[in-house]
C-alpha cells in the first residue's frame, strides 16, 4: 500500500485494505482514506468547469513526482500547450516531466467532426494507450473525458461504449490505476449503460453558483471495498491545485491553554471571572445592528496590541480607514497599532470570492501575519449568497484551524431583527467557547446598549445584563438598575439610582429619630425603676419597725402575767 | 511501416489537385482488408485521373496514430486537395465518402 507521507489518517490497516494510490490532493487522500484504488479505474464526474481535468492531472503529477509512478494523460479536451500551461499553474514543468519519462501527454482537441462512412472501432485508441503506457512504463493513466469521445463518435454511441469497456478491462489487466473523467454520472453512464464497469470508485465534483457566489463540492459516491468519507466536502482550486477541506476528519486534539486574555473592557473582564477569556479560545459576539459588536472586537484587538501581540482584523463590511476612524471616536487608537506593525487589517467584500476561497485567503493571511488574535467582523456577512450549512462548515474549519494554531478568535455576528437573539443564524454557537450577546434595551424614549455573557466555557461568569456605554472616554460596562419596575438603563437608570439615594437619606434620618426616642424611653424606664425601688425600700423599713414593736409588746405582756402570778401565790405550800 | 501503395491507374499528366489519401487500418483484420479493398475500388471508379493512397498500420506506427489524433479504425484523411477531411468507417456508405472526397454527388 502506498500512502502519502504528508497526510495523517487513522491506524495503518494496510494488510486488510485495498491497496490505494495517493492523489496528492490535499484533503482528498484523507477523505478517501489513502487515495484511489490501485489498479482500478476511478470515475471523476462533474459538470464542465468543476475541476475534473485538474483532478486527473494532479493525480498523475503526484504519481510522477512523489510516488515514482509514471503516468499517461490522454486528453481529448485540448491541446498539449494548454495542458502544459495548466500544469505550470501548479508549479510543475510538464516538459521536464516528459523529458524524464515520468509523464506522457497525448492530447488532442476533438474539434473537427469526422464523417462516418460505415463500421469502425476504436482500436487506434487502444494502440495509442498501449504505446504510451509501454513507452514510459506507466502505472497511472488518465482519460479526459468520456463525453468528448462520445461527442466525437456521436453516430455510434454503442461502439464507443463497447470499446471503452474493452479499454477499461485492458487497463485492469495491466494493473493501471486510472482516472476517467466524465460529466454527470447519472446521465451519461446510466444512459450508456456503463455504470457497472466504472463502479469501483466514483468521485463527484460539483460547482454551484448561489447568488453569484461559486462554491465547489466533492463527494465520493462510491468506493468499492473501502470505507470513505461520505459527506459532501467543499474544495477549492488554489495555487497548489485542488484542495479538499474535510470537516468531519478534523480531530479534536487541540491543546488547551489556561492563560487568560483581557477583553480590553474592564467591566467585561469582570463579568468573565475577572480575567477575561482563555487564550486560543473562540469568542462570538452576536447582536442586532448598532449594538457595538465591532467596537467589542476592536477592544479585543486593542488590548492584544497593548500586550505587544500581533492582531489580524478581517473586515467584511467596513474599510480599514472607516474602522480606524470609527473606533477613534471611542478612544480606541487602532491607527497607532497599525503604525507599529502590530495590527493588520484585511478588508474585503464577502461577495468578491466564494466561501472556500475566503477560507483559503484567511488562512494565507493568518500565515502571513502570524497573529495571536484574529477578529472576523462579521462572520454573518459571509453567509450572503450561501446556505447556512456552508458557512457553518466553513467557520467550523476556520475555528478549528485557529484553535490548532493557538490563536484566539473573536467573531461578530449580526442577528437579523425579529429573530431570537439567542439563536445564531449560522448555528455556530456550539462551536464557540465564549458567547457574548449585545442587545438593545428600549424604554422611556431611549435605546440603550446592553451586554451579557450567554456562555463561557470553563470559567465562572456573571449572569448580569450590563449596560454597555460607548463614549469618547472609551468603552465601559456598568451594572444596570434592577428595581421593582424591572431593568432600567440610560437616564431611567440614572433617575432610579438618584431616587434610591434620596430614599436612603430619608431612612437614615428616620432611624436616628427612632434611636433618640428609644434613648428617652430608656431613661424614663430607668427613672421609674428607681422610684419603685425607693417605695419598696420605704415599705420594707416600715414593716421592720412594726415587727420590732409587736415583739416588744409580747414580752411586756409575758412579764405582766408573771408578776400577776407571783402576787397570787403568797403561800407557796398552797400551790399544787 | 508504411505501405505506400503509390499510384494507381492511368495517370500521365500531373494534375495540381491530385487526390492524396492516408488510411489508418488495424493490421490485417478482415474489417481492415475489406475497407482497403472497398476504398480502392471506389477511387478507381471515381478518380480516373489517379490518386495517391498511403496505408498505415496502427500497430506498426503507433506514434503516427497519436500525432494524427487517430482514435477509430479505419480512419481516412483526405490530405489533398485542401481542406483536409477526416472519414471514419469502412466506406460502406459510398455517397458520403464521395461527398467528403469532394466529388459533386
Amino acid at each position: 500500500m502506498v500512502t502519502s507521507n504528508d497526510v495523517d489518517y487513522p491506524a495503518d490497516r494496510s494488510g486488510l485494505e485495498l491497496p490505494k494510490s495517493p492523489t496528492g490532493i490535499t484533503g482528498f487522500d484523507e477523505v478517501s482514506e489513502g487515495g484511489l484504488p490501485t489498479g482500478r479505474p476511478t470515475l471523476v464526474s462533474g459538470p464542465p468547469g468543476a475541476g475534473k481535468s485538474l483532478f486527473a492531472l494532479q493525480f498523475l503529477v503526484h504519481g510522477a513526482t512523489v510516488c515514482a509512478e509514471p503516468g499517461v494523460f490522454l486528453s481529448f479536451e485540448g491541446t498539449r500547450g494548454k495542458l502544459a500551461c495548466d500544469v505550470r499553474g501548479l508549479g510543475i514543468d510538464l516538459d521536464v516531466l516528459e523529458q524524464d519519462g515520468r509523464l506522457l501527454v497525448d492530447a488532442q482537441s476533438m474539434a473537427g467532426q469526422a464523417v462516418a462512412t460505415g463500421e469502425f472501432d476504436l482500436e487506434a485508441l487502444m494502440v495509442r494507450m498501449a504505446f504510451a503506457v509501454d513507452k514510459i512504463g506507466a502505472k497511472r493513466v488518465a482519460i479526459d473525458s468520456l463525453e468528448s469521445l462520445f461527442a466525437a463518435f456521436s453516430s455510434r454511441p454503442d461502439v464507443v461504449r463497447s470499446e471503452l469497456l474493452r479499454l477499461f478491462s485492458w487497463l485492469g489487466d495491466r494493473g493501471l490505476t486510472a482516472v476517467i473523467t466524465g460529466e454527470r454520472a447519472e446521465d451519461t453512464f446510466i444512459r450508456h449503460g456503463m455504470e457497472e464497469f466504472l463502479s469501483d470508485c466514483v468521485v463527484l465534483l460539483d460547482h454551484r453558483v448561489v447568488d453569484e457566489v461559486a462554491t465547489r463540492r466533492l463527494r465520493i459516491l462510491k468506493y468499492r471495498g473501502s470505507t470513505h468519507g461520505r459527506n459532501e466536502y467543499p474544495f477549492l482550486i488554489g495555487p497548489d491545485g485542488l484542495e479538499v477541506l474535510p470537516i468531519t476528519s478534523l480531530g479534536l486534539y487541540q491543546r488547551v491553554n489556561s492563560d487568560r486574555l483581557s477583553t480590553g473592557i474592564a467591566g467585561l473582564d469582570e463579568m468573565l471571572g475577572g480575567e477575561g477569556v482563555f487564550r486560543g479560545s473562540s469568542v462570538l459576539v452576536s447582536g442586532t445592528s448598532g449594538t457595538g459588536k465591532t467596537t467589542i472586537g476592536a477592544s479585543f484587538a486593542s488590548a492584544a496590541c497593548q500586550r505587544g501581540e500581533r492582531v489580524l482584523f478581517f473586515s467584511f463590511e467596513e474599510s480599514q480607514s472607516e474602522i480606524m476612524r470609527n473606533m477613534a471616536s471611542v478612544s480606541l487608537d487602532l491607527a497607532g497599532w497599525v503604525d507599529r506593525g502590530l495590527l493588520h487589517f484585511y478588508c474585503e467584500r464577502p461577495t468578491t470570492q466564494g466561501l472556500e476561497d475566503h477560507l483559503a485567503t484567511m488562512r494565507r493571511q493568518v500565515e502571513r501575519v502570524a497573529p495571536t488574535l484574529v477578529v472576523i467582523d462579521p462572520v454573518s456577512s459571509l453567509s450572503r449568497g450561501t446556505s447556512t450549512g456552508d458557512v457553518s462548515a466553513m467557520l467550523t474549519r476556520q475555528i478549528h484551524y485557529l484553535k490548532l494554531a493557538g490563536i484566539t478568535a473573536v467573531m461578530t455576528s449580526l442577528t437579523e431583527g425579529g429573530n431570537d437573539l439567542e439563536h445564531t443564524e449560522l448555528s455556530i454557537s456550539s462551536l464557540v467557547d465564549t458567547w457574548l450577546l449585545a442587545i438593545t434595551m428600549r424604554d422611556s424614549g431611549e435605546r440603550n446598549r446592553g451586554l451579557y455573557v450567554l456562555k463561557s466555557r470553563g470559567m465562572a461568569h456573571s449572569n448580569q445584563i450590563r449596560e454597555f456605554l460607548l463614549s469618547s472616554q472609551g468603552v465601559s460596562l456598568v451594572p444596570v438598575y434592577m428595581g421593582p419596575d424591572g431593568v432600567l438603563t440610560g437616564s431611567a437608570r440614572a433617575a432610579a439610582e438618584a431616587a434610591e439615594a434620596h430614599l436612603g437619606l430619608g431612612a437614615e434620618q428616620e432611624s436616628s429619630h427612632l434611636s433618640e426616642a428609644m434613648e428617652l424611653r430608656r431613661k424614663a424606664v430607668q427613672t421609674r425603676v428607681a422610684s419603685m425601688w425607693a417605695d419598696f425600700e420605704a415599705e420594707e423599713a416600715l414593716t421592720a419597725q412594726q415587727l420590732t414593736a409587736s415583739k416588744k409588746g409580747k414580752e411586756a405582756l409575758r412579764a405582766a402575767r408573771l408578776e400577776q402570778g407571783r402576787q397570787r401565790t403568797v403561800k407557796p405550800e398552797d400551790e399544787p | 511501416m508504411s505501405s505506400p501503395d503509390g499510384v494507381q491507374a492511368g495517370e500521365g499528366e500531373p494534375t495540381p489537385v491530385r487526390l492524396q489519401l492516408t488510411l489508418f487500418v488495424s493490421g490485417a483484420s478482415p474489417t481492415s482488408t475489406q475497407a482497403v479493398r472497398r476504398l480502392r475500388d471506389l477511387c478507381d471508379r471515381h478518380f480516373p485521373d489517379g490518386y495517391a493512397l498511403e496505408i498505415i498500420d496502427i500497430y506498426q506506427q503507433p506514434e503516427v496514430v497519436a500525432s494524427r489524433g487517430v482514435l477509430a479504425v479505419p480512419t481516412l484523411f483526405k490530405e489533398l486537395p485542401l481542406p483536409i477531411r477526416v472519414l471514419i468507417g469502412d466506406f460502406t456508405n459510398e455517397a458520403r465518402v464521395l461527398a467528403a472526397l469532394g466529388l459533386p454527388f
